[in-house]
């Protein structure tokens, strides 16, 4: 932003925010108490919980904070969850050809991306991928830590559905915060889940479709003022 | 990985005696551990960490309406694809030169996950507390007692078993004794079998019982789980690679995203703003 203050438009409210940096905080605690268990290479992370047992002890305490965002959410914003969950089932032409443009702009290059959604396709694919793996890593995790109400082969096979689900999550981690607060093209959106608003500039040119939108409900505003 | 000896149990002449939970205690130094009476001639209801070798006494009623016991010596199998040793996270589950499956204590962080991947229930989880009074769990079950093997002795409970019940021999020596043995039972237990299952390649301690495994507890035809299978030949090394994968796409973007920067100066990269 070199052109002094721009225009500001509202993106994320605040219950939204917080929910999403208390599960963000949780898996980033769940995902450091697992990795030396997950590989050898992090054995020496025993020691810093205290030994295996302290850190089983602090992987069971994130996992209640992994779970609670979305009780929270459904309490403090119902509406912005539900709009969450109806766009990012929303898949149109547009959204499907965002794909095709999208290496070029990753990589650096120029990219025609056609005009976004409020979540462009790729946020769309994070968002899925996120509850899907979310999904699948409470459902499992809750098993291992009661095997004792459930069948031997139900809780054999709960090992291996965290374990896909800890590998699927850990690399939709990496793009998500990877495009989030790394690439140049994408890092204004950063300050839409930390202030809750994004330039102007930014909507229109990475969500065009909701930048339409806001505008035309601006015009209906200024008709109904005027 | 065969084992040149195996461990034979021949339940078949068993008495009962229960001198080889006594030997098993003996040797390998296990507290005593006081249960409830049962209603049932059994000392022990199952295996523990504590308790590797447990007689069971099954009470059945013959062909005529008499009545009889089955005994059987329990203990690991000391599986050649062993299902502990395929679920532990952390490698400290091995098979030794005798075909015996060990736990290393140092490499075992109690997460128990052994315990869901044995299919016969012998593995299981000790509490123990440091000197600070902090508790911490490691897994243990039978040995084979291979600090005795490796001194060249036999397992405890084989040199206390008074029936030969118990033998540790060379394998082929065993397997032909089975066969033998199970020709010369069948007329008094007819569903009599022995006991090495294929499916996870045989067993270091092998059967000869008098009825079907079921009736023992023990199950007809154990495999690899699959759920075994995926999770460590599958979703493991690929869960790792995936890993690698996607942070070199991170570490290629951010080269390449710089490259572009340094080309067209600060517009370049930078074109929606």
């Amino acid at each position: 932003m070199s052109k002094g203050n721009p225009k500001m438009v509202k993106r994320f409210s605040k219950p939204i925010i917080f929910v999403h940096w208390l599960n963000a905080a949780a898996f980033f605690v769940l995902y450091i108490s697992a990795l030396p268990m997950y590989t050898e290479y992090f054995d020496w992370l025993y020691a810093v919980f205290g030994g295996p047992a302290g850190a089983r002890l602090v992987h069971r305490i994130a996992a209640i904070f992994f779970v609670l965002p979305v009780v929270i959410i459904l309490l403090a914003d119902p509406k912005g969850f539900f709009f969450w969950i109806k766009q990012i089932m929303s898949w149109k032409k547009h959204d499907f050809a965002f794909f095709k443009e999208f290496p070029k702009e990753f990589f650096g290059g120029h990219a025609n991306i056609p005009k976004q959604d409020f979540y462009n396709a790729g946020e769309k694919v994070n968002s899925i991928l996120t509850i899907l793996t979310a999904a699948m890593l409470i459902c499992s995790g809750f098993v291992m830590w009661f095997p004792q109400f459930f069948p031997q082969a139900a809780v054999m096979w709960a090992y291996p559905i965290h374990n896909i689900g800890l590998g699927l999550s850990a690399a939709v981690v990496i793009g998500h915060i990877y495009l989030s607060v790394g690439h140049p093209g994408s890092k204004a959106s950063l300050r839409g889940m930390t202030k809750g608003d994004v330039p102007e500039e930014y909507a229109k040119a990475h969500h065009g479709r909701w930048y339409d939108e806001l505008k035309d409900a601006e015009k209906k505003d200024d008709k109904r003022i005027g | 990985m065969a084992a040149e000896y195996l461990k034979f149990v021949d339940v078949t002449k068993c008495d009962g005696c229960r001198a080889c939970m006594v030997a098993c205690k003996n040797w390998n130094d296990l507290p005593p551990e006081y249960e409830e009476f049962q209603g049932s001639i059994q000392s022990h209801e199952q295996l523990t960490a504590h308790t590797w070798n447990v007689l069971t006494f099954n009470e059945q009623e013959t062909t005529n309406g008499g009545f009889e016991w089955l005994f059987r010596h329990q203990s690991c199998l000391h599986c050649v694809q062993a299902g502990c040793e395929k679920a532990c996270p952390e490698d400290a589950i091995s098979h030794t030169k005798f075909g015996s499956v060990v736990v290393d204590a140092d490499k075992c962080v109690g997460c128990g996950y052994c315990v869901q991947g044995c299919q016969f229930n012998v593995i299981s989880l000790a509490t123990y507390k440091d000197k600070r009074g902090k508790e911490y769990r490691k897994a243990q079950k039978c040995t084979l007692c291979t600090d005795r093997l490796e001194q060249g002795l036999q397992p405890a409970c084989v040199t206390a078993c008074h029936t030969d019940c118990l033998i540790y021999d060379e394998r082929e020596a065993v397997l032909s004794e089975a066969n033998s043995r199970l020709l010369q039972v069948k007329d008094r237990f007819p569903n009599a079998n022995i006991y090495n299952p294929q499916g996870i390649k045989g067993t270091t301690t092998v059967y000869l019982l008098a009825d079907k495994p079921s009736v023992y507890g023990l199950p007809e035809n154990p495999k690899v789980a699959l759920s075994q299978v995926v999770w460590k030949d599958y979703a493991q090394p690929i869960g790792k690679a995936m890993l690698g994968v996607t942070t070199m796409a991170v570490i290629g973007a951010v080269i390449s995203n710089s490259i572009a920067k340094v080309k067209n100066g600060d517009k370049g990269v930078d074109h929606h703003e």
